[in-house]
């Protein structure tokens, strides 16, 4: 099919600087755990997108040098040659794809704790990071900042020689520039602070300098945050944010705008939960009124008539992303052929940039199971090797886990059959998108729902069962399958068992009237009280999404919590306006508290740190501390049990258990994927259904094949040249 | 006792298709096949009925096609779903023979197999003449209901109870004698799935053919000769004819006028 005419213009060339960009998609700098140290992930991730015809790609932000260190977590570094070495992996393997490859040079003054260099950063002035723990830069005198420029331009002519053709001078999310515009870090009074020309002058300078260096070869861009949303206390748009991009509009090729800071950098990513596609229109729209260059602007852009929109209406020239491009890194290609409902489309969960958060292991992605897997694990996210045997597969459970896991099979052209006793392919997925802020959560299932559907079309051997009876271990025995899969995911658990005692609570039971599971909150048949207690005892976002469906239902809920609650959504970003949300619908949480019994109408809470400071031995039976006296009731209507999990893997086991009988019933392997196996993140749970599904043929395919492996090695050094030695100063 | 069910391999559109040369058609090229969604309904019906029985192996299920040896991959999913036989029909001479030459050739099958009971979906999704199984009935001269969406029979019964859905939302019970044809509405039921094993199975086992000399027919019983319509073109409509009014009120209902008397060539 061909694309739509309207859509036209997204495929119009247009010239950055000395390059000219083939189309308007342009992926723009976002973490992926791979660096400078990953180059074969590095490289291959990017060129994915190359492929799939995104025209200008980026690196992560690029360290300049060891005195900007982002350890723990993981920034690509250009310091020097043999990262020069590494990076043009990238840049070779995007040029073969006719697109442009961008680098963000980086400083992050005292957003950078320098673990791994031991160095001291510098900054406009000495200030403690809002971001980091205990890190203080030094104020710069002229030296320091004559110095600092130098960095850019030394790390911009090693970018131009790793094969760069996009150079940015990356002033977004706090980073250096923006800390000398923003009277938020900017105290001095010498002709760096003070006035917006001042102010201005240390990223003028740094463009000129850095323009001066490589302006003729490579195309100059910065990242600006147009509005750090502090008011008068940052950067506004309409006041400095303008000012400064016509002041610096003559020395930039190409406009990278978002808003927003480093601490709260989830009002640039906005999770799904609170922001929607263009979220950031309203500061943006204002760029193009003083820039006479070319503008990219971000906002989770997913759809290809709101791109469109963007550029038609002069909002932005070119359409930036990060998410929607590791969701789907075809997307501009199916756009192109017309194939708009094969789009992955971001769920916004956030749960790639959780990765950077956590301190940089390899990034993953809840749509897209091959985003990070494609270099070391050999995944293409749209081509798969043929079917390497003819067995045929039942998978039984139609989740996150089962469905990617049916979906990749078909595509491999193997017969499968997807079974699950609900009416609709989604699993648990279909009660969790009711949860305030989570509808888009349901285009995961969507995507699999809607290719499973065309693939079954044309695979006639295949199907899918909905609205089945609960297949026993006999009738899946005996259904004529070779392989088994087995997908039947898990559930909260119904006695309080959690990650605290490991055991049940006392009087916890969800069969009980006034006890609630969290799938009967949601499946909605019990009665639920006005005063609602949510016992919690898990780390992401059910606790606190029931919380709030209740307290806006007319509830009043209070959460008792024995960890710290919704602690992964630090890592998505979901924290702080979650925070803001469980404030301002005056949710009570009794925090660093769990409970020791139930009884009917009130549950008996007792602190986390109850017990005695002092440790010694008191002999066999007797607890090294003073025993906890911090027990008290709290009553409540209705409580909710959000303790735990456990795995649905009856079948599973029964299934083995009855292995002498696979040969004579013609079953070859069965095996166990998803939450069925171990409850986890969705993201994780698509990966075990799509890992099974690209190794099946192997001999024990229930566990993986190893992947390979990109490390230091011994005996080589990172320079060129370089020696590798243990070699003492003495 | 014998329960026929007579079924299509419908052609569905893939994602992007042309119109055949001959303009009267899709090219077959871009079609995705598959059986017709009412018979999945009416072939249900009539295993619900098998199994139901006192003595199901005294009762058989018999699924018919008209069509080319395509048509099997159909008729084998009717097998895997526990049909006891298959039975195709082909001639060449059947090629482009519409509702009325189809229900001839049912006829026959049917006066051939002398069921107890001759169901048929209620329409094809993809050509909706819904008249094939009604116009079987006439030729057989039975006992008929069309878009029946409840049933009560017991196979060797002489009557049946069964249930039709009428315009407005209205339901019309009926008792019928049989035997009859009825045909089966979606909904009536709820279709089973074939296991992976029925499907291997029903791979094996064999798809009785009838030629036109079986069933006592002539060429021109069939194809463009034995039909009473014929397709003259098929076409997409033309697209983009909306068109939106902009401006005030009075501009508004000036330029509406205009259209109307434009359409009704007044200007």
């Amino acid at each position: 099919m061909a694309r739509d005419p309207k859509h036209d213009i997204l495929f119009q060339p247009i010239k950055i600087g000395p390059k000219t960009l083939r189309n308007r998609f342009y992926q723009v700098p976002h973490c992926i755990g791979a660096g400078s140290d990953k180059p074969g992930f590095q490289a291959a991730h990017r060129s994915i997108k190359a492929e799939g015809g995104w025209a200008g790609i980026n690196t992560e932000y690029c360290s300049i040098h060891p005195e900007s260190d982002d350890t723990h977590r993981l920034s690509a570094r250009i310091w020097d040659e043999g990262d020069v070495r590494n990076l043009r992996a990238m840049t070779d393997h995007i040029h073969k794809f006719d697109a442009l490859a961008g680098v963000e040079l980086w400083y992050g003054g005292s957003h950078a704790p320098c673990m791994e260099s031991r160095s001291t950063p510098r900054g406009p002035s000495q200030y403690a990071s809002e971001f980091e723990t205990l890190t203080y830069c030094k104020e710069m005198d002229f030296d320091d900042i004559a110095m600092v420029q130098q960095y850019y331009v030394d790390a911009a002519l090693r970018s131009r020689d790793a094969g760069f053709d996009i150079i940015y001078v990356y002033g977004a999310h706090s980073y250096l520039p923006l800390q000398f515009l923003s009277p938020y870090y900017n105290k001095r009074k010498d002709k760096y602070g003070g006035s917006l020309e001042n102010r201005a002058r240390f990223w003028l300078e740094t463009l000129e300098k850095v323009r001066h260096a490589v302006g003729k070869e490579c195309a100059i861009a910065t990242r600006f945050a147009v509005d750090t949303l502090y008011g008068d206390a940052g950067i506004e748009i309409e006041r400095d944010g303008m000012k400064f991009i016509e002041m610096a509009d003559p020395l930039v090729d190409l406009w990278d705008v978002d808003v927003g800071d480093i601490a709260e950098w989830g009002e640039d990513a906005g999770p799904a939960r609170f922001y929607q596609q263009g979220h950031q229109v309203p500061w943006t729209r204002f760029v193009k009124q003083v820039s006479k260059k070319p503008v990219l602007g971000v906002g989770r852009f997913t759809d290809p008539e709101k791109m469109t929109e963007i550029v038609t209406k002069g909002i932005a020239d070119i359409i930036g992303a990060a998410r929607p491009s590791i969701s789907d890194p075809w997307l501009p290609k199916k756009i192109e052929e017309g194939r708009y409902d094969d789009i992955r489309v971001c769920i916004g969960c956030n749960v790639c940039i959780s990765r950077w958060e956590i301190g940089g292991p390899p990034m993953i992605c809840t749509q897209n199971a091959t985003a990070g897997e494609e270099y070391r694990r050999g995944w293409h996210p749209e081509k798969f090797p043929k079917h390497g045997s003819d067995d045929s597969v039942l998978v039984v459970g139609a989740g996150p886990s089962g469905a990617e896991c049916a979906r990749v099979l078909l595509e491999r052209g193997y017969a499968v059959h997807l079974y699950d006793t609900a009416a609709k392919i989604g699993g648990h997925l279909n009660s969790v998108v009711t949860l305030p802020g989570l509808g888009e959560w349901g285009y995961h299932r969507d995507y699999r729902e809607l290719q499973i559907n065309k693939l079954v079309k044309k695979n006639k051997a295949s199907q899918v069962a909905l609205g089945q009876k609960p297949l026993t271990a006999e009738s899946a025995l005996t259904y004529g399958a070779e392989k088994i899969v087995i997908a039947t995911g898990s559930s909260w658990n119904t006695d309080g068992t959690n990650c605290l005692t490991h055991d049940p609570i006392p009087g916890a039971n969800a069969a009980l009237p006034d006890q609630l599971t969290p799938e009967q909150v949601l499946g909605g048949k019990k009665i639920i009280g006005k005063r609602v207690v949510i016992l919690n005892a898990d780390t992401y976002f059910m606790a606190p999404s029931l919380a709030e469906k209740l307290q806006l239902a007319g509830h009043e809920v209070t959460l008792v919590s024995g960890v710290h609650l919704a602690n992964y959504m630090h890592f998505t970003l979901e924290y702080p306006n979650l925070m803001r949300r469980m404030h301002e619908l005056k949710i009570k949480e009794i925090h660093n508290a769990f409970a020791s019994r139930v009884e009917i109408g009130r549950l008996e809470v007792y602190d986390i740190w109850g017990d005695g400071s002092k440790r010694s031995y008191r002999g066999p039976g007797v607890l090294p501390r003073e025993a906890n006296k911090s027990h008290r009731w709290v009553e409540f209507d209705s409580l909710i049990l959000v303790t735990g999990r456990h795995s649905h893997n009856g079948l599973y086991t029964e299934l083995k258990s009855r292995s002498v009988e696979w040969t004579k019933n013609g079953v070859k392997d069965v095996y166990l994927i998803g939450d069925a196996e171990a409850p986890r993140l969705i993201a994780d749970a698509t990966f075990s259904g799509h890992r099974l599904a690209r190794e099946i043929e192997e001999k024990s395919a229930q566990f993986p094949l190893p992947y390979k492996r990109e490390t230091a090695v011994w005996g080589t050094a990172h320079m060129p040249g370089g020696r590798f030695e243990i070699e003492y100063k003495t | 006792m014998k329960i026929l069910v007579a079924v299509k391999q419908v052609a569905a559109l893939d994602e992007d298709f042309k119109i055949r040369a001959d303009g009267r058609d899709i090219d077959a090229d871009y079609l995705i096949r598959d059986l017709n969604e009412w018979d999945d309904f009416s072939l249900e019906e009539a295993m619900r009925i098998k199994e139901a029985a006192n003595t199901p192996g005294d009762i058989e299920v018999v699924a018919v096609s008209v069509g080319p040896a395509s048509v099997d991959e159909s008729l084998r999913k009717c097998l895997a779903k526990g049909a006891d036989r298959a039975l195709r029909v082909w001639d060449d001479a059947i090629e482009y023979s519409d509702p009325i030459a189809i229900a001839r050739v049912l006829a026959a099958v049917t006066m051939r197999e002398a069921p107890d009971m001759l169901f048929a979906g209620v329409q094809s999704s993809d050509h909706s003449f819904a008249s094939t199984g009604i116009a079987t009935a006439a030729f057989l001269n039975w006992p008929h209901a069309a878009v029946v969406n409840m049933l009560n029979y017991t196979p060797g019964a002489k009557t049946a109870v069964l249930r039709r859905e009428l315009e407005g939302g209205l339901l019309q019970e009926l008792e019928l004698q049989c035997p009859a044809v009825l045909t089966i509405q979606l909904g009536i039921n709820t279709p089973r799935y074939a296991s992976l094993r029925s499907i291997k199975q029903a791979a094996a086992k064999p798809i009785e053919m009838l030629s036109l000399a079986d069933l006592h027919l002539v060429a021109n019983d069939v194809g463009e000769s034995g039909s009473s319509s014929r397709v003259r073109r098929m076409y997409l409509p033309e697209k983009g004819r909306a068109q939106l009014i902009e401006g005030d009120v009075a501009t508004k209902a000036r330029r509406l006028a205009e259209i109307i008397k434009e359409f009704r060539g007044q200007t």
